[in-house]
């Protein structure tokens, strides 16, 4: 395919729609429709089909497509707004789009929205996707630039392949640099400026928990967060995972509340901690998730409060790959605070009596606080209580309704109603919320957590062991401690998951395309500063430095540039191949040249035969032919029957043949075979 | 915005007289080695540049991994570029430049033959004398191609085409590879045929009473070879299917007229016009068929006739007084 001089422009919209489809499943539909339009608008008017809008139009255009992503975010400032302006300021300019500065200008534009889907999306299934559009707009730069002025007139014969083959090329040999810059281009701990995170939250966490409004839990199949334990892994049974604390309780839904934090209560471990890392997906909630109890803070931007969760002064907006410690068995050595005691057991006075009335009955008769949780639980155990993802939903006095009518709930439900209890009979207790759970990628062995593992549970105040863990749940349906939620409910999930379930292959499949992107949002996506401070350290650069860093990526730098120089600088000077016959015929000289007849290099294969014939007649019945028969076939007219047969012949002949040194002893004599005659 | 172009125009002579200095002359066929190649980035490449720097922030800014991978790919996708730009003129060889004689005033062409012995496929090469408009070409790996410079001359006289520019921003505009070539190549200016006296009478050396017959008809003299705009008719085409070279025969008609032209004979008031009359005599009585002779102060070129004698009487009025 010949460039015309379209050509460019095309390669230009390509880039552009691109670049706007790489963005199509974030921004509004309209923002897309409005950047496409724009593009086929631009195409039309190169194949005249169209006219291309005047100054004034333009810009009343670009105003109001301004205005629109105004009215639609509030706001210019931020990645999503920020996006969608750049889409259509893309667009538009591809409207205008005359001269090469202008091509140049839209394919930078394209570039910096590939930036942005990065900024945007780290999954690792979009990479193959980014790495198509820089391909293409590094093609396009090829397009532009060799298509040139019109000052000059533009030579043909770039073909599309040729165009794509160079880009891919370049962009293969900078793959090494990248790599390398990626690991050794000194990366800053902190950020310049702050930026505006996203809030679409994507967990199965939330603030408050609100059983009785949920008729159906729906749960997502998506992943929470990968561990990896450094060591024994906890049993099932102890595979909680610590999210947001709920004290308040307004009757109907349960909230953080405004505990007041008091000190922070040293725990006394009974039992080996845990110790692994946590590979966290982006929540846009605040919460770090880490294993029930953890121990202490693994980042100094993380506030460890003091009913034991991790609190980062920022919504996690990406990956975050952090080493924590936990404990399964802990006790609390201090005694509990009065302030935190008279918050753990408020309760709406005029809520839910027949609840209150029960407790107060199995508390006289329980004796202990623990003989009460017992009694608790038994009832829970003994009066038919079933466990459903879709419960009918409950009024204005929940727990009651779920202890003495529906008895069908899932976790929220009797943690709430477990709680609920305790606290009516005067035993501090509060409802937990976060995972539980963990299944085994064998693949790279991790646990892989996901939002169908979304569980809440309860926490009571027992005197000399403090805190204590009570899972009612496992009391209505000890399964769902043992078995994922697919076990138990099927209908739960969406049907895509239930099949993934059901075909071993498939999940098989599966788990080892979660361990790549385990791999690459832990190695890649989480590369930071500490961890590159890690590598430095490994590599032997002791007491890491930002300084290191710089002479490490330095010294990188040089080897790339030696070898990037090296190699296009050989394919440069290296001698065009010679073909077919060329390489057979250089072989035959070889040979005559080996027993000391070389080919003078002025000399024609005539020439040379007649003079091989001076020299070494005995070598003429063999030589002579084979030096005819490539003048023939070299210089001979073109239309011989079959100059591919003949050609193999004379290769073949070459190959056989088989020449001595003429011996002192008996010079002149025949000392020549053929294989092939012999 | 005038003054920086000028700016611009100063330091890109006073490189090129760098570079001159630097590289010494050169002699064809010559070879491009990497001594003499520079390379710098177009506008293009700088703003390139720019985005780049914006993406690093960006990507440092919001510790984000893949924006700072794309950065560094493309990072290293420029300095691949630049790598590429550079080959794409190593290497490359200048092999002939040759340029046919032109009247002062008139444009001529300088036609180069370049070649490229290496496995690459060259693309983009752009030619150009000094300061004059470039010619793009494409080379096939192991391959020759030959580009047509239009060169201007302003004066009669030796010209010397002292500086030839090859360039290249291809593959990808970003930067720009050229170097300076300073070979010997000279082209012949014809002083402009001009000035409105007819041709001296005819001197009738020989007797004018043979019938005039059609130019170049009568008189066998002799074999020449071919040039550039000679009549298929006057080629020697039997000695050619002899595989001898192309050839042309010459003829004389034995009754055409003798201008004995001179300095003197052109009365012009200076001697740059009276040479312009006497190369507009030649251009005329060469036209006409006419035996000529030439007669300068010092020179004197006998009658004869046919483009090699043209060349030499228009050749020296060229270079008449230098």
């Amino acid at each position: 395919m010949k460039v015309v001089p379209r050509s460019p422009l095309l390669w230009v919209c390509a880039v552009s729609a691109a670049a706007v489809l790489l963005h199509a499943a974030q921004v509004f539909a309209w923002i897309t429709i409005a950047g496409l339009v724009l593009v086929g608008w631009r195409l039309a008017a190169a194949f005249g089909m169209a006219r291309l809008p005047g100054g004034p139009v333009r810009i009343v255009l670009g105003l109001s497509l301004v205005a629109a992503v105004f009215a639609q975010f509030h706001t210019l400032n931020g990645l999503a707004p920020g996006t969608a302006m750049l889409m259509l300021m893309v667009t538009i300019k591809l409207l205008e789009t005359r001269t090469r500065r202008d091509q140049y200008i839209v394919i930078g534009g394209a570039l910096f929205l590939l930036l942005a889907a990065c900024l945007d999306r780290q999954a690792l299934a979009w990479v193959p996707l980014y790495g198509t559009d820089a391909l293409l707009c590094c093609s396009a730069l090829a397009v532009v630039a060799y298509t040139g002025d019109e000052a000059l007139p533009a030579p043909a014969g770039l073909g599309t392949r040729e165009v794509i083959g160079l880009a891919g090329r370049t962009l293969l040999y900078a793959t090494p640099l990248a790599i390398l810059l990626f690991l050794f281009f000194p990366r800053l701990p902190g950020h310049f400026w702050a930026f505006t995170p996203g809030d679409d939250a994507v967990t199965g966490l939330g603030d408050t928990l609100t059983p009785g409004g949920i008729t159906r839990l729906t749960t997502s199949y998506a992943i929470a967060f990968r561990v990896r334990f450094d060591g024994r892994p906890p049993p099932p049974d102890e595979r909680y995972w610590r999210g947001p604390v709920m004290h308040e309780f307004d009757g109907v839904t349960w909230s953080a509340g405004r505990y007041s934090p008091g000190e922070i209560q040293r725990l006394n471990c009974l039992s080996a901690p845990y110790r692994y890392r946590v590979y966290l997906e982006p929540t846009f909630h605040a919460w770090w998730l880490a294993l029930d109890t953890v121990m202490a803070s693994p980042a100094p931007n993380v506030r460890y409060t003091d009913d034991y969760q991790l609190i980062a002064t920022q919504p996690v907006s990406q990956s975050q790959t952090y080493s924590a410690r936990s404990c399964a068995h802990p006790q609390s050595l201090a005694p509990l605070s009065p302030a935190a005691r008279l918050a753990d057991t408020q309760l709406p006075p005029d809520r839910n009596p027949r609840t209150h009335a029960l407790a107060l009955q199995l508390r006289h008769r329980a004796g202990s606080d623990v003989g009460f949780v017992r009694a608790v639980l038994t009832f829970l155990r003994t009066n038919g209580f079933s466990y459903s993802l879709t419960p009918p939903p409950l009024g204005p006095e929940p727990i009651d309704e779920l202890l003495f009518d529906t008895r069908t709930g899932f976790c929220g439900h009797y943690a709430s109603a477990f709680v609920d209890v305790m606290r009516a009979g005067g035993v501090p207790a509060r409802v937990v919320t976060g995972y539980l759970g963990g299944q085994l990628n064998p693949y790279d062995g991790t646990f892989v957590v996901r939002q169908s593992d979304a569980h809440a549970w309860a926490e009571v105040w027992l005197d000399g062991s403090g805190w204590t863990r009570v899972d009612p749940t496992a009391v209505v349906a000890p399964e769902r401690i043992y078995h994922g939620i697919l076990d138990l409910l099927p209908n739960a999930v969406s049907a895509s998951a239930r099949i993934v379930h059901a075909w071993p292959w498939l999940s098989a499949t599966l788990q080892r395309w979660d361990a790549l992107n385990g791999w690459w949002n832990a190695r890649v996506v989480g590369f930071d500063h500490r961890a590159q401070l890690n590598l430095l350290g490994d590599l032997g650069f002791h007491s890491p430095e930002l300084r290191d860093a710089a002479y490490a990526f330095g010294m990188t730098l040089l080897v790339w540039l030696a070898w990037i120089s090296w190699q296009l600088g050989r394919e440069a000077a290296s001698r065009p191949r010679p073909d077919r016959l060329g390489r057979a015929y250089a072989r035959l000289c070889r040979k005559l040249s080996r027993i000391g007849l070389p080919r003078p290099p002025h000399q024609g294969p005539l020439a040379y035969a007649q003079s091989i014939t001076r020299h070494r007649p005995d070598l003429a019945p063999q030589v002579g032919p084979l030096l005819e028969s490539y003048a023939d076939l070299r210089f001979g007219p073109t239309s011989a029957p079959t100059p591919d047969g003949d050609l193999r012949k004379f290769e073949r002949s070459v190959a056989r043949l088989s020449i001595r040194r003429s011996q002192p002893g008996d010079s002149r004599t025949a000392q020549v075979h053929s294989r092939g005659i012999d | 915005m005038k003054r920086p172009a000028k700016l611009a125009e100063r330091v890109r002579e006073r490189a090129a007289e760098w570079a001159r200095r630097r590289q010494g002359p050169d002699r064809l066929p010559l070879t491009l080695a990497r001594r003499r190649l520079y390379i710098l980035p177009t506008r293009a490449g700088v703003a390139f540049g720019a985005l780049l720097l914006t993406m690093l922030a960006a990507g440092l800014n919001y510790a984000n991994s893949l924006a700072l991978l794309l950065t560094f790919l493309l990072g290293g996708f420029a300095l691949v570029a630049m790598h590429e730009c550079h080959r794409n003129l190593l290497g490359l060889s200048l092999l002939e430049a040759a340029a046919a004689p032109l009247f002062a005033g008139t444009t001529g062409t300088l036609r180069l033959t370049l070649g490229s012995a290496s496995r690459l496929t060259r693309r983009r090469i752009q030619v150009a004398v000094a300061n004059e408009a470039a010619v793009a070409l494409d080379l096939v790996a192991g391959g020759r191609a030959q580009v047509a410079l239009p060169i201007r001359a302003p004066r009669r006289g030796l010209q010397r085409i002292d500086r030839l520019q090859v360039s290249s921003s291809h593959p990808f505009g970003l930067f720009r590879a050229w170097t300076w070539i300073h070979a010997p190549i000279t082209v012949i200016v014809y002083p402009r045929p001009s000035g409105s006296l007819p041709l001296p009478a005819d001197t009738g050396a020989r007797s004018g009473t043979h019938p005039r017959s059609t130019a170049g008809a009568d008189e066998w003299l002799g074999l020449r070879p071919f040039r550039d705009g000679d009549s298929p008719r006057q080629v020697a085409w039997k000695a050619y299917a002899r595989e001898a070279p192309l050839l042309v025969k010459e003829y004389s008609s034995a009754g055409s007229p003798l201008r004995q032209l001179c300095l003197d004979a052109a009365r012009q008031p200076d001697i740059e016009s009276r040479l312009e009359q006497l190369a507009r005599w030649i251009v005329a009585a060469e036209a006409g068929g006419d035996l000529y002779s030439l007669e300068l102060p010092g020179q004197r070129i006998t009658a004869h006739r046919g483009s090699d004698h043209r060349h030499k009487c228009l050749s020296a009025l060229a270079l008449y007084g230098s």
